[in-house]
């Protein structure tokens, strides 16, 4: 038996541009790396408060500044639809049991959603509005 | 029905003339009716009988008709023409498989895989004939009923990047079906399954991109099925790490 060449498989360069799907996968995963990065601009921004008020206010005034706020934005997003994507993920994985039965998909990933919406305001309301 | 001329464009590889891949383009009528392996199969008799294809029950059963319609992966007995026709139908080979001829592709990584995760009954010791059937309750068999449908397709290779980039991973279609035996209650090799399976290319290479679940014909969502062994050995692991030998099952 005579044998043929295979076509070999390769994967293209921009595969996660071939549907919106991949795309947000993609932002994902990055948003998983630009996280840490964020956590360590808290992390720098605690160090400074703890360092005086001075130390605390010119660190401020610089993240405030148009060439930092930028980038801290653009990485603020990225956190966001990372936290968000897996707040849907979970919802389509591990769902929890009711009266026998798993809930839909939407109702877990809309409960886990609002949740995050009101410990985000209720964190919000405690840092800068509470008493 | 009313008859009008749609063009397929099909890919190519014909390994015996030594050329490179390239795209055909057969105009050909179709109908409301008409899904895209008719119009492979009027192609294959009517204008062109050296394409060649895998098919064969023409209803979503057997799994074989599976190709890159439009750049995702479907069976093609089960699209018709007229959803995707934009102008045209691009036909390629599914996306992650070696290529063999035209738009049949080389499925050999995914039997090796699909034989790693010993997709039938494990049993340690089997009870006297005389002692009848294992039976099962209706809830028993409605746990892996799911994964159960699955019909080896290969769709999900296709869609997942994880495999495309590393044919090692065990993939979607191979895992599914080990959490379908593990959930049997006949079943006794979870343990072995478990071991073999929460490696670097089994289940923890799943990045849980989920177009797997997306484009599954029958869905069984195995991206659900993967994150399922995930929570399995992670409770494995915890077992092993604080329960004496004797307490682990």
């Amino acid at each position: 038996m005579v044998e043929v060449p295979k076509l070999p498989w390769r994967r293209p360069g921009g595969w996660w541009l071939r549907n919106r799907r991949y795309m947000l996968f993609q932002l994902r995963e990055v948003g998983g790396v630009l996280s840490a990065v964020y956590g360590v601009l808290l992390l720098v921004l605690l160090s400074q408060y703890q360092a005086g008020p001075d130390a605390y206010a010119s660190f401020l005034a610089w993240m405030r500044s148009p060439p930092v706020l930028v980038p801290t934005a653009i990485l603020f997003a990225f956190v966001l639809v990372h936290a968000l994507s897996w707040f849907v993920l979970i919802g389509k994985t591990q769902a929890v049991m009711s009266a026998g039965r798993a809930p839909p998909p939407r109702t877990v990933i809309g409960l886990m959603v609002g949740l995050f919406a009101v410990v985000s305001i209720a964190v919000v309301y405690l840092v800068f509005g509470g008493p | 029905m009313a008859e009008k001329i749609v063009a397929f464009r099909v890919k190519r590889y014909r390994p015996e003339s030594g050329k490179a891949p390239f795209y055909q383009e057969y105009r050909i009528p179709v109908r409301d009716d008409t899904v895209v392996l008719d119009g492979l199969n009027y192609i294959k008799d009517h204008v062109d009988p050296t394409l060649t294809f895998r098919w064969s029950c023409r209803m979503g059963i057997c799994g074989s008709c599976g190709m890159d319609v439009n750049g995702a992966p479907r069976l093609t007995c089960g699209t018709f023409v007229k959803d995707v026709d934009r102008g045209g139908v691009t036909v390629d080979p599914l996306t992650g498989f070696d290529v063999i001829k035209d738009l049949v592709v080389d499925f050999e990584p995914f039997l090796r895989h699909f034989l790693h995760v010993k997709p039938w009954i494990v049993r340690e010791t089997n009870k006297p004939l005389s002692e009848g059937e294992y039976l099962q309750t209706p809830e028993e068999m409605e746990a892996y009923h799911q994964q159960s449908l699955c019909i080896n397709c290969m769709l999900c290779y296709a869609a997942c990047p994880v495999f495309q980039g590393n044919a090692k991973f065990v993939g979607p279609a191979a895992l599914a079906l080990a959490l379908r035996y593990s959930r049997d209650t006949r079943d006794e090799g979870l343990d072995e399954r478990l071991g073999r399976l929460s490696t670097r290319d089994g289940i923890w290479a799943c990045t849980f991109v989920g177009e797997c679940s997306v484009v599954c014909p029958k869905a069984v969502d195995p991206a659900g099925a993967i994150q399922s062994l995930k929570v399995l050995a992670s409770i494995r692991h915890m077992r092993r790490l604080l329960l004496p030998k004797s307490a682990r099952r």
